[in-house]
């Protein structure tokens, strides 16, 4: 079977995938460090505080020269990325230890936070569309309407503190902060405990926009003509519109979706502050506003990579949902208009 | 004598419904409106109508006088703003004015399917051929299986004479002619061998000779399956050729229906 699947073709094309996605993670890196390094302010800054206004110019060129921020932007660069390709992200000016462990603390909580509220954006966006799109313009299509305009007009940080204030200081049900109880270390019930709130405020904050966008796509896809014919076959509404509808709304939305990851994830920002999440939302934000260019780096390289792994997939699924998409691999016979 | 010729010539189906003497579709009276905010529009005015077993019957006049508000309206495919005011449907002696959604569905398809005016559109640009194909086989016959299924598309492509079926059936809408593409919707079209078959500006779109081959292949089906056609189309040619009897229509009204020769005899129609 795996012999059938890796022909030839498949083989060029994961590799020609792959140098695609490497050669797009190298031109991030080139971007975010030169981009980084234009910016106006002052590392030292990150690294001695206050003490920096203290020192004397020479002082300052030498902490720069250890620091490795004298020499020329090109060297400093290839630097970098000989230490990076070895898994060395050096260290973050402002808490002083390696990178990869300021990270490490946050980012398994961002992921959950960001990752499970992508999913739960994801699902609950489809569903709501198809159930909009099916219901066009009844009574069950007007209200969801109106209410989802209404929620995603809601700033997110008043409607954590909206959340916080009902269920953990009236009703007491949920915890208010964190993200697992201080002595418990973090058992499953615990800390889904303390993720319902965050959560709910991510969801909500976005969900109606993407189920918005998938109404209105599958409506114009319940519009073509083939949707007629595919009527005409005696297939109930519903059917049509799940297995016709769909797959042309479908590309479009995943692509959305990609393009949304990197969005909802810096998202998670405000949500981790107002209920005290430690994530990684916050260091992302105050290494570039403090010049923490190592610890900036990763954090970038990290929400770009996924970015690009996304559209990637997307991209691969999409192909396979509508031929039309993958304009170099149409064979013989097929006629793709491009401008 | 004649008789016996037409008989024969539309083979046993048709026999049968003579001896039962028995009209596939009947429409009397049929009154559709459109309701819009700025008002209504009569689309069909007091339209009457039968279709023998086995006959062709071309519906012709200019473009907007209703024809294809008629046909959509027998399938109950109109839009939601659309309404039947007065009149009655019947199918095989039977009323249908007042089915359901839900038997409509039962309908469609099975005893009456449709040939749309634009091939390209007409089929979903994102399913492969093949299956859109199979899809009607899968509501015709949900008993067979996969391979079943496939041989049944092969056959039905092949009857509506596109080759290499088995490679065929994995190309993309996108990727046919026009030709290609409405012979397509035929074949979905006659996968649950229908009784009446609508066939909408079916030849429009189409060049000369592809128009005149697929002519023919209607032409071959109606020998074949014994299928009565409500060929639409504005062109006097086609009609000649292929219709056992036209119907004219003016401004939603049906205003004569008679054999072909009988109608080209008068005067050239509007």
């Amino acid at each position: 079977m795996w012999r059938k699947f890796l022909t030839n073709r498949h083989l060029i094309k994961m590799v020609n995938n792959i140098g695609k996605f490497l050669i797009s993670v190298l031109v991030l890196s080139v971007l975010v460090f030169t981009l980084s390094r234009l910016a106006p302010g002052d590392p030292l800054y990150a690294y001695y505080g206050e003490r920096v206004e203290k020192m004397s110019v020479e002082e300052q060129d030498q902490a720069r020269e250890r620091l490795g921020l004298q020499a020329p932007l090109f060297t400093q660069y290839v630097r970098w990325l000989q230490r990076a390709v070895h898994g060395d992200f050096g260290i973050s000016y402002q808490y002083k230890t390696d990178v990869k462990e300021v990270i490490a603390a946050g980012i398994v909580n961002t992921l959950l936070l960001g990752g499970l509220g992508f999913v739960l954006i994801f699902a609950l966006a489809l569903f709501l569309g198809l159930f909009c799109a099916w219901r066009e313009d009844r009574l069950a299509d007007r209200v969801v309407c109106r209410i989802g305009t209404v929620t995603s007009c809601i700033p997110e940080f008043w409607l954590s503190l909206l959340l916080l204030l009902i269920f953990s200081v009236w009703l007491d049900w949920l915890p208010s902060s964190g993200a697992y109880a201080a002595g418990g270390g973090g058992s499953l019930p615990d800390r889904a405990a303390h993720l319902v709130l965050p959560l709910s405020v991510v969801v909500l904050g976005h969900l109606w926009y993407y189920a918005f966008q998938i109404r209105n796509r599958l409506l114009e896809e319940v519009r073509a003509d083939y949707v007629l014919l595919a009527r005409m076959k005696g297939l109930s509404g519903r059917r049509v519109l799940y297995r016709h509808c769909l797959r042309g709304a479908l590309p479009s939305y995943l692509s959305m979706m990609a393009i949304a990851l990197p969005h909802i994830l810096g998202g998670t920002y405000v949500v981790e502050t107002v209920f005290s999440y430690p994530g990684i939302g916050k260091l992302a934000y105050e290494s570039a506003r403090y010049q923490d260019y190592n610890l900036l780096m990763v954090v970038s390289l990290l929400t770009g990579t996924l970015v690009i792994l996304c559209n990637l997939t997307a991209r691969l699924v999409n192909e396979r949902i509508d031929p039309r998409m993958g304009v170099r691999s149409v064979s013989a016979g097929g006629e793709v208009r491009r401008l | 004598m004649d008789k016996v010729r037409e008989c024969l010539k539309s083979g046993i189906l048709c026999m049968l419904a003579e001896v039962v003497g028995m009209d596939v579709l009947t429409v009397k009276n049929l009154s559709v409106s459109f309701f819009r905010t700025e008002g209504e529009i009569e689309a069909l005015k007091n339209v009457s109508f039968t279709l023998r077993e086995g006959e062709i019957l071309a519906v012709m006049g200019k473009t907007g006088c209703g024809k294809s508000v008629l046909c959509k309206s027998i399938l109950k495919l109109l839009p939601d703003i659309a309404k039947i005011k007065t009149g009655h449907i019947y199918i095989r002696g039977e009323e249908i004015t007042g089915y359901s959604e839900k038997q409509m569905q039962g309908l469609r398809g099975r005893f009456f399917s449709m040939v749309f005016q634009n091939p390209m559109t007409a089929l979903n640009p994102c399913m492969s051929v093949g299956e859109q194909i199979g899809e009607m086989v899968r509501l015709r016959r949900p008993e067979f299986s996969g391979r079943e299924r496939k041989k049944r598309v092969a056959e039905l492509m092949e009857l509506v004479g596109l080759d290499h079926a088995g490679e065929r059936a994995r190309q993309y809408p996108f990727q046919l002619s026009g030709g290609m593409a409405q012979r397509c919707v035929i074949a979905i079209a006659l996968a649950a061998e229908p009784a009446v078959l609508f066939a909408d500006e079916a030849t429009t779109a189409l060049d000369a000779t592809v128009q005149a081959q697929i002519l023919e292949l209607l032409l071959k089906l109606r020998e074949r399956t014994g299928m009565s056609i409500v060929l639409v189309t504005h062109n006097p040619g086609v009609a000649a050729r292929t219709a056992d009897r036209v119907a004219l229509m003016r401004d939603g009204e049906l205003y004569r229906i008679g054999d072909v020769e009988e109608i080209f005899d008068e005067s050239t129609p509007n």
